[in-house]
C-alpha cells in the first residue's frame, strides 16, 4: 500500500539506511538525526552482530529473516494440509475462536499479518457478511422498512454486504501470498480483501489506521517480537486492537507431537527440515506470562491472554488506548 | 549425444520427484548434542523411524510417483540387510576397494566424453545410451538421511546408484514393468525390505496383461539370475567401462531378457 506520508526520519547504522521508529533501539545511539555523518562513528561503535534462534540452533539476525523466508518458501503448497495434519483440524476451531472473541462489526478495518493464505481474512469477510444479513433479517422481521437506497441497491445486486469492512493482509513471503490469492479467487472471495507484501517489523502502512490487528502463528518467526509489537502499536487506531494467536508452553503433550510433525513434513511434503524448525520455534516461543509483558511493553492495555485447548496455543488481546 | 544428456538433465525425473527440501535450514549438530555422522545425516528415534517406514511405505503406494518416499523406507528398514551386504562387500577384494575408496556415480563424477567414445556394446557406452533412452540422469537420487551408520549410509548409497547399471546389465527399460523386475532381482540379491516390500506390492499398480508377463516369464527369470550372480554391489563399475556388455553379463551369469521391450 501507500508508503507512510508522515516524515520519516532516516538514519544510517551499520546496516545501512532504515527509517527511526519511535523508540526503536539502533545499537550505539538513542537519538539520531537525518543527514548527521553518522557513519564513521557508528562503525567504531559497531556492536558484533547479535545473535538469535532459528528452531535450536543459534543464528545472526540477518540470517534467520532469510532463513525463516525459505522455510515458508517451501512449505507454502502444502500450509493448509500440514496444519491440517499437525493439530488434526483443531487449527480451524482456533481460529474461528479468534474471530469470534474479535466480534468484528460492518465497518471494521483489519490488519492480519503474517496472514499469507488467508484463514483468519476468510474467516473475517464471512463473520462480518453473516453480521450484515443477521441485520437486515431483524430489520424486516422487526418490521422496520428497509431504508429506499438498500432497496434500490438490492435490486441492482449493488448492496455492500460487507458494509464497508476492508481486510489488509500482510504477509513477507510471496510465495504465501500467492497461495492465499488463489484460494481466494477459488472460494470467491472479491469484495473488501487486499493482498500486501510487507515485514511485520516495518509496516508499509500510516499510523492510526486499522480497527483491529491480528497475527495468527506468525509472531514466533519475527526476529524482532518487540518490534513487531510496536509496528502494531504504530498502525493501530486509538481504541483498536491488537489479537494474537500463537503456539504457547505445554509440558508434555508436545513431546510425541515433536517426533510426529518432521515425520508427517516428510511423507506429505517430502521436507524434514522445514516442520523441525516449525516445532523447534514453537519451543523457544515465550510462555503466555511473559508475551503478554512484551506486548505491555509496546504500549497496549488492558492486555489480556486466554488458553485454548489445554495450553496448546493462546490468544492474547491488547487495546491501543 | 551428450549434450542431449545434459538438458534432460533429469526434468523428466525431477518433475517426478516432489520439492527438496529447504535450501539451507541449518544442520543442528551442536545444538542436538549428537554430531552428524555424515553432512545429510538427520538424528531420528526409533519412533520416529517407525512412522517414518510406516508413512513412506503407505505414501510410496498411494502416489508411485514419490521416489523420495522409497528411498526413505528403504533407509528405515534396511539396518540388517545392509549389514549383512556390508559384511560381503568386505569379504570380495573388489567389494572391499569399493568400500575404502568410496566411489560415486553422479554426472560430475562421471566423464560423459570418454564414455561416449567406448566402442559399442561395451558397458560405459550401453549405460549412456540407457540413460539417454530413458531421458534419466545419475543426479536425481536423494542423498541419504535416515541412516545411523555412516559406512551403512555410503552402501545404501552405492545401491542407489548402482540401480540404474543394474537397468543397463539386465536391459530393462524405467517403465512400471522394468522397474518391478529390477525390484525382483534386487531383492533376491541385497535382502532390503524395501526391495521385497516394492516387489510384492508394485505389481499392483499393473494391468492385467502386463501382470500376466510378469509372473510368467520375467519374474522367474530375475529370480533365477538374482540368484545365480554374485552380490552385484562388489562390482567396481567405474573401473570396467570398457568391458563388452556381454561378456559381464556371462560373468555373472545373466541370461538375455525372455522378450525384447
Amino acid at each position: 500500500m501507500a508508503a507512510p506520508r508522515s516524515f520519516a526520519l532516516w538514519g544510517y547504522c551499520d546496516r545501512g539506511w532504515s527509517r527511526l521508529m519511535p523508540g526503536c533501539r539502533l545499537p550505539g545511539f538513542r537519538s539520531c538525526w537525518p543527514g548527521c555523518p553518522l557513519g564513521a562513528r557508528l562503525l567504531s561503535q559497531q556492536k558484533r552482530a547479535t545473535e538469535t534462534h532459528f528452531g535450536f540452533e543459534t543464528v545472526s539476525e540477518e540470517e534467520k529473516g532469510g532463513k525463516v523466508y525459505q522455510v515458508f518458501e517451501s512449505v507454502a503448497k502444502k500450509y493448509d494440509v500440514m496444519n491440517d495434519m499437525m493439530s488434526l483440524g483443531i487449527h480451524r476451531i482456533w481460529k474461528d475462536l479468534l474471530l469470534w472473541k474479535m466480534r468484528p462489526f460492518p465497518g471494521t478495518q483489519l490488519l492480519d499479518v503474517a496472514g499469507g493464505t488467508g484463514d483468519i481474512a476468510f474467516r473475517f469477510l464471512n463473520y462480518v457478511q453473516a453480521q450484515y444479513r443477521g441485520k437486515q433479517k431483524r430489520q424486516v422481521r422487526a418490521q422496520q422498512n428497509l431504508s429506499w437506497e438498500e432497496i434500490a441497491q438490492k435490486y441492482q445486486n449493488e448492496e455492500d454486504s460487507l458494509g464497508g469492512s476492508h481486510v489488509m493482509v500482510c504477509d513477507i513471503n510471496k510465495e504465501m501470498l500467492k497461495i492465499g490469492k488463489q484460494k481466494a479467487s477459488a472460494q470467491g472471495y472479491k469484495a473488501g480483501l487486499a493482498w500486501v507484501l510487507g515485514d511485520a517489523e516495518e509496516l508499509p502502512f500510516d499510523e492510526d489506521k486499522f480497527d483491529v490487528y491480528t497475527i495468527a502463528f506468525g509472531i514466533r518467526n519475527v526476529t524482532h517480537i518487540d518490534r513487531a509489537l510496536q509496528e502494531a502499536h504504530r498502525v493501530l487506531k486509538p481504541g483498536g486492537r491488537f489479537l494474537c494467536l500463537e503456539f504457547s508452553q505445554v509440558n508434555n503433550p508436545l513431546v510425541s507431537s515433536f517426533q510426529v510433525i518432521p515425520v508427517l513434513g516428510e511423507v506429505i511434503a517430502g521436507d524434514w527440515k522445514s516442520y523441525q524448525y516449525l516445532v523447534e520455534s514453537i519451543r523457544q516461543f515465550p510462555p503466555q506470562e511473559e508475551f503478554k509483558e512484551m506486548i505491555e511493553d509496546a504500549g497496549f492495555q488492558k492486555v489480556t491472554y486466554e488458553s485454548l485447548t489445554s495450553g496448546i496455543v493462546a490468544i492474547h488481546s491488547g487495546f491501543k488506548l | 549425444m551428450a549434450t542431449q544428456l545434459l538438458r534432460a538433465l533429469g526434468p523428466l525425473r525431477l518433475l517426478q520427484r516432489s520439492p527438496g527440501p529447504a535450501a539451507d535450514v541449518p544442520l543442528r549438530a551442536a545444538s542436538h548434542g549428537t554430531s552428524l555422522l555424515y553432512p545429510e545425516h538427520i538424528p531420528t528415534s526409533p519412533l520416529q523411524k517407525a512412522l517414518l517406514a510406516v508413512g513412506s511405505a503407505g505414501m510410496a503406494l498411494y502416489n508411485p510417483y514419490r521416489h523420495d518416499m522409497v528411498a526413505v523406507l528403504g533407509e528405515t528398514t534396511g539396518h540388517r540387510a545392509l549389514k549383512v551386504l556390508r559384511d560381503q562387500m568386505k569379504k570380495d577384494p573388489e567389494g572391499a576397494k569399493i568400500l575404502q575408496e568410496r566411489p560415486r556415480i553422479s554426472l560430475s563424477t562421471l566423464d560423459l566424453g570418454q564414455l561416449q567414445s567406448l566402442p559399442e556394446g561395451s558397458l560405459g557406452r550401453e549405460y549412456l545410451r540407457f540413460l539417454d533412452v530413458n531421458r534419466v540422469s545419475p543426479d536425481t537420487r536423494a542423498p541419504t538421511r535416515f541412516v545411523d551408520d555412516e559406512e551403512l549410509a555410503y552402501v545404501i548409497q552405492r545401491y542407489r546408484e548402482v540401480h540404474d547399471m543394474l537397468h543397463t546389465l539386465l536391459g530393462m527399460p524405467t517403465n512400471m514393468l522394468g522397474e518391478i523386475v529390477v525390484k525382483w532381482f534386487e531383492a533376491v540379491q541385497t535382502g532390503l525390505p524395501m526391495c521385497i516390500l516394492g516387489a510384492l506390492l508394485g505389481p499392483i499398480r499393473l494391468s492385467a496383461q502386463n501382470l500376466q508377463v510378469l509372473v510368467s516369464e520375467l519374474i522367474p527369470w530375475a529370480v533365477q539370475n538374482g540368484r545365480r550372480a554374485p552380490c552385484v554391489l562388489n562390482l567396481y563399475y567405474e573401473q570396467r567401462w570398457e568391458q563388452p556388455l556381454t561378456s559381464l553379463r556371462e560373468e555373472l551369469g545373466i541370461t538375455d531378457p525372455p522378450t525384447p521391450h
